[in-house]
């Protein structure tokens, strides 16, 4: 059977040896950009973390718990999304509901511990379809950076923090 | 036999038994709560409703004798209607909380309700909330789900023969409560019984629930094998509820018909916290090292003590019990005077073969039976265990005292749901073994194969790790002779070894260094 040779080395022509044309076509996008940004006024980046992009309403980044209307965790520790996660970044320890602190629960089970490890989460957002009280989603806009692997561990402390007070209801 | 029509198929089924449990011969499942194959037939919860040909009304099936030629309809149209109705009654109370039931997953109702009952409910009024009590040592009551099967006052009248639950007030307002018997002397507070586990698992939604257990997984995460329970010499057949590794509790066998359908909570959480502070290193009067220093440091005092006691085995496979055995015998042969004890504990003390209660075997220790055909003897009290001690050059503890089996050795039938699961690792310090040899002082001669880390492999000369029965499978013979298996269900540590294989083990080792002399 006879060889096709798919492959064949390229060969320059006398005048592309001197790339001339490719590095003007680069160097004029780099142009177009420095006259949008530097006389137009146009610019592409924005100066994290003074400034920060505007995120699309389904954004998938930090998780955050949510309360209900009382102010009490919705977060019952049905492990749905432990069990759902694809990426086993969840890790719930339940624990029961004391009278001292039933004014902070709906049911007779909470989340002692509510640990998501960012280092594993893909962003995948199974968790949030999975539970079935509403209680996390994944709305907390872009993931902090931090300076040791404990600093990506979010806990409950971290996801339950607000701006303002309890978080209600939905996705916001 | 009797030949019965159901939906116009003939069945043969045998007319002694109920229909639910005939029917279920032969594959034929009717939907039931209350009904239980070892309790008497109430008919409360209506679920089993049939229509019997010639009868006007629909007849509960658990309440209804098998008659030959009986034509019944069990799943037509209209019956599954009826039972949709009920199903709607029964959950007219019940709080939509599966997620954070502990019963979820293995549930009749939860089951039932997916395939026979409605998505919605037409009940708008406030349903009743009572709150939850904790009725037994081990025991949870969530009056909001019980759907009052009548199955946990049968099953303690009938079956443990307690008169100690009641049905309390009426119609909307009735509640199971635990009410202690009145001849008693001091009421108790709570149910104490050894049959909690099996309370909250005959209870067909999750109103009764096990404390020990509570909360800590779901159901469906249990990975499940067959094995027999170690906890004493009935060796009841079960099957494992393991997670991570890590045994949680026993459940009954998969064929309750042919292995019985209780265990009790004494072998249900025998396996429980089992992985926490496990011992992975040998010891030396406490002091970490390895063995190639503890082997031949024994083989050394095994060679120049001149009387042996060895105390223990009873936990141990019928392979270890030989291996044991075998050794036994070459140090006899060795000219050695060589004791072999077990059952080295007050409660153990000459119960022979009598017996706690219905299946907990007064004899403790799955292999006894073994070990006596073995030639091993049993100590009957406390004084004749000191003096042994006192007049041994050696004593040498075979899992006697690792924590597991010292707290199965310290509880009682009445004190363990108490225990259960919950400071094993205390357990050790209050046996008498480690009484006596405390008080003979006789730490300094003693070889201690352990499974758990604790006090007494900090005193002890020496201290071997050793594999424990959920980490190894092993033949053991019951208290009636017959030889049951249990399976491997966690997964072993690595380079840990049963007392058999660390007993050949010992017959190679070196001979001993200069350091390491008695």
């Amino acid at each position: 059977m006879a060889t096709i040779q798919v492959h064949k080395k390229y060969a320059f022509k006398w005048y592309e040896k001197f790339y001339f044309m490719s590095i003007s076509a680069g160097m004029w996008v780099t142009l177009k950009h420095f006259v949008k940004s530097a006389f137009l006024r146009r610019m592409v980046t924005v100066s994290y973390p003074e400034k920060k992009m505007p995120l699309s309403s389904r954004f998938r980044g930090l998780h955050r718990l949510k309360r209900n209307e009382k102010g009490q965790e919705r977060c019952t520790a049905c492990y749905c999304c432990q069990w759902v996660c694809p990426a086993d970044a969840i890790q719930i320890v339940a624990a029961e509901v004391t009278p001292e602190r039933q004014y902070l629960h709906p049911e007779d089970k909470y989340a002692k511990s509510f640990q998501v490890d960012l280092l594993r989460c893909i962003y995948c957002g199974l968790c949030e379809e999975a539970c079935p009280k509403g209680a996390i989603y994944l709305d907390g806009g872009m993931p902090m950076p931090a300076d040791s692997r404990d600093g990506l561990i979010l806990d409950k402390a971290k996801m339950m923090e607000t701006e303002g007070g309890a978080i209600l209801g939905e996705r916001n | 036999m009797a030949k019965i029509f159901v939906d116009g198929t003939e069945y043969e089924v045998d007319e002694k038994k109920n229909l639910i449990d005939a029917l279920k011969d032969k594959g034929v499942e009717i939907p039931h709560f209350c009904y239980h194959s070892k309790l008497s037939v109430v008919g409360m919860c209506r679920i089993c409703l049939i229509e019997i040909e010639g009868v006007p009304k629909f007849q509960a099936a658990c309440n209804t004798p098998i008659k030959d030629g009986m034509k019944i309809n069990a799943f037509g149209e209209k019956i599954v209607k009826a039972r949709e109705g009920v199903m709607e009654f029964l959950l007219i109370n019940h709080p939509l909380d599966c997620p954070v039931c502990d019963k979820a997953g293995e549930c009749r109702l939860q089951n039932y309700s997916f395939s026979l009952g409605h998505e919605t409910t037409r009940y708008k009024e406030e349903k009743r909330n009572i709150p939850q009590e904790k009725i037994g040592t081990n025991l949870l009551i969530n009056h909001n789900r019980c759907i009052l099967c009548y199955r946990c006052v049968r099953f303690d009248r009938e079956v443990v023969g307690v008169n100690d639950l009641e049905m309390l007030a009426r119609g909307n307002d009735t509640i199971i409560a635990y009410t202690p018997p009145e001849t008693s002397g001091e009421k108790s507070t709570y149910l104490n019984h050894n049959y909690q586990g099996a309370l909250a698992d005959i209870c067909p939604v999750g109103a009764l629930l096990n404390e020990n257990t509570l909360f800590q997984s779901r159901v469906w995460w249990y990975e499940s094998h067959e094995s027999h329970c170690h906890g004493c010499s009935t060796l009841c057949k079960v099957t494992t509820n393991v997670k991570n590794n890590a045994l949680y509790r026993y459940m009954p066998a998969q064929n309750p018909h042919a292995d019985g359908f209780f265990i009790c909570d004494y072998g249900r959480f025998s396996g429980k916290n089992f992985s926490e502070n496990r011992l992975l290193h040998y010891a030396e009067a406490g002091a970490k090292t390895t063995s190639k220093q503890v082997l031949p440091a024994l083989a050394d005092k095994i060679a120049s003590a001149r009387s042996i006691l060895v105390i223990g085995g009873g936990t141990e496979s019928c392979d270890d019990v030989d291996q044991i055995a075998a050794s036994i015998n070459e140090w006899r042969a060795a000219g050695k005077q060589v004791k072999w004890d077990f059952r080295s504990s007050r409660n153990a003390f000459s119960k022979g073969n009598d017996h706690y209660d219905f299946l907990l075997s007064g004899d403790l220790r799955p292999n006894a039976k073994y070990l006596r055909d073995k030639g091993a003897t049993e100590l009957k009290d406390f004084d004749a265990l000191q003096s042994e001690i006192r007049n041994a050059d050696l004593v040498v503890v075979i899992g006697e005292l690792s924590a597991p089996y010292a707290y199965h050795m310290n509880a009682t039938s009445e004190n363990h749901a108490h225990v259960a699961g919950l400071e094993i690792a205390n357990a050790v310090e209050d046996t008498e073994l480690f009484g006596s040899l405390e008080s003979a002082a006789a730490w300094i001669k003693t070889a201690l194969f352990t499974t758990h880390h604790d006090s007494a492999t900090l005193r002890a000369a020496l201290a071997i790790p050793m594999l424990a029965f959920p980490e190894r499978a092993g033949r053991f013979v019951d208290k009636t002779g017959a030889t049951k298996t249990t399976n491997s269900v966690l997964k072993p540590v690595q380079g840990l070894e049963s007392p058999g294989q660390i007993l050949v083990r010992l017959k190679t080792a070196a001979r001993p260094t200069a350091g390491a002399s008695a």
